[in-house]
């Protein structure tokens, strides 16, 4: 079976979280995918997506982000694409959890349900565009390094 | 995001419905500073219909955890939906935060 594509083009305004949102349930109803699945690639998304916009340029300019979704032997691919300052997700600080109130910040959070909620994530810097490529098998999130409940387990397709 | 807001004798609620992301909670933090600057100390947030939350809302939670401490008030959340309540065992955040089951529970701590 061929894999589908299916792209998501952003510009670098917060407002277009919600089409990213809109596009997002689209691909999901498409494919059927759980809803929990979905709750958690939309965060994922999102928390890649704010980071890029907030952070992610030193200029005034527009600028496009491109979200490639393709369904790969029971997975999901997922390719983002922006052409900012190099940032890779992978090492970035991760937040300290047992952080009492009073000292507790937001900071790196975001990433960290990227990585909580992605299986697989790859970073390459290409052609002065920041390329991540993160990789969800179907079904509700499984903790890095667990086993997935039912491997093979096929939609019948 | 809808927010009604609703008082309970000394109790101010918020029930937040649909989605608290990066879009939405800039309202919703407006709507609490305003509340805690009328004098609000005790404060419930009603999760029952939100449906989904990012680290935008979990930031709004946080810094009114922090502000209603400062004014020695408390606040409770509570109601949530699975994958809502998931989100903020994954923050840790759970491990200071009051989460509650039922609005009941919630105002029984007051």
């Amino acid at each position: 079976m061929s894999a589908v594509k299916f792209v998501v083009t952003l510009t670098n305004h917060p407002e277009q979280l919600g089409l990213l949102h809109r596009r997002l349930e689209q691909f999901g109803r498409a494919h059927n995918l759980p809803a929990k699945m979905m709750f958690q690639l939309n965060l994922a998304l999102e928390e890649l997506f704010t980071n890029i916009v907030s952070y992610g340029y030193a200029d005034q300019a527009e600028h496009t982000i491109q979200i490639h979704l393709a369904m790969e032997k029971g997975s999901l691919i997922v390719r983002v694409e922006d052409d900012g300052v190099p940032f890779n997700p992978d090492q970035a600080q991760s937040p300290d959890l047992k952080c009492p109130l009073e000292e507790r910040q937001i900071g790196g959070l975001g990433v960290h349900f990227i990585k909580k909620f992605m299986d697989k994530m790859v970073y390459e810097r290409r052609n002065g565009k920041n390329i991540l490529i993160m990789k969800r098998t179907i079904g509700d999130h499984q903790s890095r390094g667990k086993r997935p409940h039912n491997p093979r387990k096929t939609n019948g397709r | 995001m809808d927010i009604i807001e609703e008082r309970k004798e000394q109790i101010d609620i918020f029930k937040i419905m649909g989605r608290l992301d990066s879009n939405t909670a800039p309202d919703f933090e407006k709507k609490i500073v305003d509340a805690i600057q009328d004098g609000t100390t005790a404060m419930i947030i009603d999760f029952e219909n939100l449906d989904y939350i990012s680290s935008a809302g979990l930031r709004v939670i946080l810094k009114t955890t922090k502000d209603l401490k400062r004014v020695d008030g408390m606040l409770m959340l509570c109601a949530m939906k699975d994958y809502v309540k998931e989100v903020f065992e994954i923050a840790g955040f759970d491990a200071f935060l009051p989460i509650v089951p039922t609005m009941d529970e919630a105002l029984q701590r007051f």
